[in-house]
């Protein structure tokens, strides 16, 4: 992927299925794919950023990586060695190396436990250093995260704290370890655009004074603009797009990734004026269909081809890839509008 | 004629350290057939001005001063059973926990059907269900699925649901508190175009609600900026927009991340808002304000009028505006 960056972590055709209760769709209950065959590279000091709708499979994608749970096929690596057997130290050493940060504050952090607590807790875990290293460590990841001055903080719980200040306290609980790699699933969508700009800024800080490479996760395309260097687009387990994030939120070329643009705010984005308008305005009726994920919902689709195969990610240029058969490089998408 | 006007509104709640103003000395107006937007981050007063023109407060939620003249009638001079006249028929309310609002254990036709027959008991059952699928129709919920419960449905459909109830018994006015905020952009898009139709349609006014610039300013003529719990500009979404005033409506646009031109990096704004139960004097701002100076706590603010459709409440700009 150019730059001579190396790859720190790989999902290689990653598949994850839940088996739901059957509730509403019969007694044996029915597979939900979480993952279909997600095949992601992530570089080492990027920051690469998950985008798709509720459901998409973002948050399933960090719960793998930071080994909360199995996936069904595929495998992961971490600086090319294969994570899914590790065992013993090798996997306490693994999860020093990874961390997650969550999206919701207000259930992440143990309400029983004083933010200096909290922050150390993983320290102790991990047997890092003496009582006088940790409470330095603390300190440190306490400023480095804006709680400053940290003994103001330090003896106070969850309840007493702000949503940005939750968050801020989340933060220094997955960096006191010094990660390399850090999953953040949407860690500011509880709040406000003033603390969300904070935390976004924080996690540059951390990006460019301790070269952590972070997989980030949200629904907010600007949010992703601003902070990533690559982004994928996902759309029910599938990863629909991927490329450079300027180049795809610039010049998207999957039907989804367009119709997600046509979707914003029109006042304040309507610097594009550019309209795609690849989004059906009433779904289409299948049923069992093997083909495209998006063809129920896309307007570019052909019939046949769209609902029998499901299109490959294919590569448009060096850094930018689709999953779409009609997506292709130079040829201008449609862009009605105004002339 | 204005449809609504406040005038110098103070909202406040009784809680255990004292009396908290939640909302202080706002006013204005609202045209029939506009739609007005407030933004302003988590806690400064936009719930707690919709619930109050409703009449809706919680019980420890107390109207302290101020008018609301709604249709040529003073709304905190009527009696409660006056009030349950008013509320629904003729102005509704979307709450910011909408997806809860549906009754889990009724069909979604029976709940809207309800709504309009208890406001209008002459209709009879069967004119009732056939306005209920007129309803849904506008909304862009299938007619097919109206016989489902409420957990049968997706988020979007759910919101779609309650706009429906919203619009049951055709009020003048709808108050929407961030009816979109748990929702995907694409639903989001398709219910925020259904608002705009619905409203052009029957010429109903609007106040929309929500800490999302972006969301207000597409639905919104006119944008009231709230902070602390006060309105600190007002003014055509265009002027807010094109040519803020407020030092504090340029550091909210400038926290937000943006599509379009150039990435620039974002400036949040340092500090946190005053307690409102002992609010400082002059400008709330003042802690967290890059061009503070000493008089914004001294002198008296004012609001500033920039054109006859843009006003700001700062000193500062007066004192620059050379007034
Ligand atoms: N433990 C589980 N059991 C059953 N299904 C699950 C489970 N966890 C996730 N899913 C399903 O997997 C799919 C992907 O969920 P996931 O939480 O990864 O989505 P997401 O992209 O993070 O969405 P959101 O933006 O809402 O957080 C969804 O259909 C979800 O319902
Ligand atoms: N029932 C209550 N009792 C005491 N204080 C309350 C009550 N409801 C709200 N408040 C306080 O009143 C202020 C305004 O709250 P309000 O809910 O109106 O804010 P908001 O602008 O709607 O915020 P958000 O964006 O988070 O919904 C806040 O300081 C809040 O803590
Ligand atoms: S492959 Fe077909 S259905 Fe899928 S996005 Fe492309 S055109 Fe649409
Ligand atoms: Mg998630
Ligand atoms: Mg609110």
């Amino acid at each position: 992927m150019g730059n001579g960056k190396q790859t720190i972590l790989e999902l290689d055709r990653i598949v994850k299925r839940y088996r739901t209760k059957g509730f509403f769709f019969g007694a044996h209950g029915q597979d939900v794919i979480a993952l279909n065959e997600v095949f992601i590279k992530i570089l080492r000091g990027e920051i690469f950023g998950l985008v798709g709708e509720s459901g998409s499979g973002k948050t399933t994608a960090g719960r793998l990586i930071v080994r909360l749970e199995q996936p069904d096929q595929g495998k992961i690596y971490l600086d090319g060695r294969d994570i899914t057997g590790l065992k013993g130290k090798a996997s306490k050493d693994y999860s020093r190396r990874v961390q997650m940060i969550f999206q919701d504050p207000y259930q992440s952090l143990n309400p029983l436990l004083s933010v200096f607590d909290t922050i150390s807790e993983p320290l102790i875990i991990h047997k890092i250093g003496n009582a006088e290293a940790r409470e330095d460590s603390v300190w440190q990841a306490m400023k480095s995260v804006g709680l400053s001055p940290p003994h103001d903080f330090a003896h106070r719980y969850p309840h007493q704290l702000s949503g940005g200040q939750r968050q801020r306290v989340a933060i220094a609980h997955a960096m006191v370890l010094k990660p390399e790699f850090v999953v953040a699933d949407e860690p500011t969508s509880m709040l406000d655009a003033s603390m969300s700009a904070q935390i976004f800024n924080i996690l540059l800080e951390m990006r460019r004074r301790l070269k952590v490479t972070f997989l980030f996760i949200t629904h907010s395309l600007a949010a992703a603009r601003y902070l990533c260097d690559r982004i994928a687009v996902m759309y029910k387990g599938n990863l629909m797009e991927i490329g450079p994030a300027e180049e795809v939120l610039r010049n998207p070329k999957h039907p989804y990734t367009q119709a997600l643009m046509d979707a914003l705010p029109k006042f304040v984005h309507s610097g594009g004026v550019k309209r795609y308008e690849t989004l059906l305005q009433a779904e289409r009726e299948v049923s069992g269909y093997v083909g495209c994920p998006f063809f129920v919902r896309c307007k570019v689709a052909r019939a046949p081809k769209c609902s029998r195969e499901k299109p490959p990610l294919k590569k448009l240029d060096d850094s930018h890839s689709v999953a779409c058969f009609y997506a292709e490089p130079g040829i201008k998408t449609r862009s009605g509008g105004k002339a | 004629m204005a449809l609504l006007e406040v005038e110098d509104l103070t909202i406040g709640y009784q809680s255990q350290r004292g009396f908290l103003k939640a909302v202080e000395g706002v006013s204005f107006s609202l045209d029939k057939g506009r739609s007005l937007g407030f933004v302003g981050e988590s806690g400064c007063g936009k719930t707690t001005l919709g619930m109050a023109l409703m009449r809706l407060l919680p019980p420890n939620g107390r109207i302290r001063e101020g008018r609301i003249l709604f249709d040529g009638q003073d709304l905190l001079e009527k009696t409660d059973e006056e009030m349950r006249q008013v509320r629904w028929q003729k102005m509704a309310m979307i709450f910011q926990t909408a997806m809860n609002a549906l009754n889990p254990v009724h069909r979604v036709n029976d709940q809207i059907a309800e709504a309009i027959l208890t406001h209008n008991p002459s209709l009879g059952k069967q004119v009732a269900y056939k306005q209920v699928e007129g309803l849904s129709r506008l909304v862009g919920l299938s007619k097919h699925r109206l016989r489902d419960y409420p957990h049968q449905y997706s988020g979007g459909m759910k919101q779609r649901a309650i706009i429906a109830m919203a619009l049951a018994c055709q009020p003048k006015l709808i108050i929407a508190d961030e009816p979109t905020t748990a929702l995907d952009v694409i639903v989001q898009d398709q219910i925020l175009e259904e608002i705009k139709n619905i409203q052009k349609e029957f010429d109903i006014s609007i106040i929309f609600i929500s800490h999302d610039i972006s969301i207000v300013a597409d639905v919104s003529h006119d944008i009231g900026i709230m902070y602390a719990g006060q309105l600190v500009e007002y003014g055509a979404r265009e002027e807010v927009f094109e040519s803020p005033m407020h030092p504090y409506t340029k550091a909210l646009l400038s926290s937000y991340p943006t599509l379009t031109g150039e990435k620039a990096q974002l400036m949040p704004i340092p500090g946190e808002a005053p307690d409102l139960i002992h609010p400082p004097s002059g400008c709330r701002f003042f802690d967290r304000c890059a061009g503070a100076r000493a008089s914004c706590r001294t002198n008296p603010l004012v609001w500033l009028e920039i054109t006859p459709t843009h006003k700001v409440f700062c000193y500062q700009c007066g004192r620059q505006c050379g007034r």
